[in-house]
């Protein structure tokens, strides 16, 4: 059993690779071979010493689905309630007592709150989607009755690279969307030989960037009153 | 916004290359902020000889943004610390 691991596992960064060491001084003596054993300054560190499945948790950006099917905006549904239930079925179906529902055929959504349902899946292409049920396309759920307050939400439904054509949306907002035009733009006139117009438009993609960072940072700063100004 | 009305705002009627530039955006978009976070979870193996601490980055990956190890024992993700430098072979344990 692992414990205290924020305080006993270090990693180390090399390359493409993560190598992981653990303080041997601390809980676990058991020392795994020569080569494994290390010592830094005054704490002796050594390779992993257990088995932990899932152990390694890495949270990163990548390229991930750049295309959905329709633009994030218009992927606004949701329905949160205690009157949610799930009927594990032919179809499966998920049911709203308050028929709170606004989802349409095919869409992707997320369940949070749920105690076994928690996942994403989609709406079914056909069958019955209405306001108070949606039978479920994707994804297979269990059945539960109501009772637990389940937050429903609709996200983007990503196209897959195959499929990928001019309809398609990208899965930015708009002010990045904003964003990729100029940098389609700088790369076009690069393309072209036109370097002050690219450095221009690559100003213009940061710039976008750095004003959607600051649009989630807004700050209130509110200030005393001071009491020699009351008369 | 569709790979169509980005078209028509740049002038441009090459939908593979506009595809490929917009995919470039992304890939330096995620490499600056953090637009869109994904996690990876691989299992830590009992180490019985040297390179059995080294783990790999997922092959998608940009940027990292952190590292955590799972705590069994309260069934918890717990951000571990960075070493700057790989420590040093300084003792030899000839009797493990």
């Amino acid at each position: 059993m692992s414990s205290y691991v924020d305080k006993d596992y270090f990693y180390y960064l090399r390359g493409r690779e993560i190598l992981l060491y653990k303080m041997l001084g601390s809980r676990n003596q058991n020392r795994i071979s020569q080569s494994g054993v290390l010592q830094s300054y005054d704490n002796e560190l050594s390779y992993p010493d257990e088995d932990i499945v899932n152990g390694l948790r890495l949270e990163y950006t990548a390229l991930n689905e750049p295309f959905v099917a329709e633009a994030i905006e218009d992927t606004s549904s949701v329905t949160s309630g205690i009157g949610i239930s799930f009927t594990l079925g032919s179809p499966s179906f998920i049911s709203d007592s308050n028929s709170g529902f606004t989802f349409a055929t095919g869409d992707k959504i997320r369940i949070v709150g749920s105690s076994s349902n928690d996942q994403e899946g989609q709406v079914a292409s056909s069958g019955t989607i209405t306001t108070s049920r949606i039978d479920i396309g994707s994804g297979t759920i269990a059945t539960e009755a109501a009772g637990q307050r389940i937050t429903i939400t609709q996200i983007p439904k990503e196209v897959a690279s195959t499929s990928v054509d001019s309809t398609s949306s990208i899965n930015l907002n708009k002010m990045l969307c904003l964003a990729v035009v100029d940098y389609v733009k700088a790369m076009i006139h690069e393309e072209r030989g036109e370097i002050d117009k690219k450095e221009y438009y690559i100003k213009e993609f940061y710039s976008k960037l750095a004003d959607n960072e600051s649009n989630k940072r807004n700050i209130s700063v509110a200030f005393p009153v001071s009491p020699f100004a009351v008369r | 916004m569709t790979i169509l009305e980005l078209m028509e705002r740049v002038g441009t009627k090459n939908e593979t290359l506009t595809i490929a530039y917009i995919k470039d955006a992304i890939h330096l978009l995620q490499s600056n902020t953090k637009e869109k976070i994904k996690s990876n979870k691989q299992d830590i193996i009992n180490a019985h000889d040297g390179n059995d601490n080294i783990y790999r980055f997922p092959s998608d990956m940009i940027a990292l943004e952190n590292v955590s190890i799972l705590d069994t024992s309260d069934s918890k993700y717990k951000r571990i610390k960075r070493l700057t430098s790989q420590p040093h072979y300084l003792i030899e344990d000839v009797s493990p």
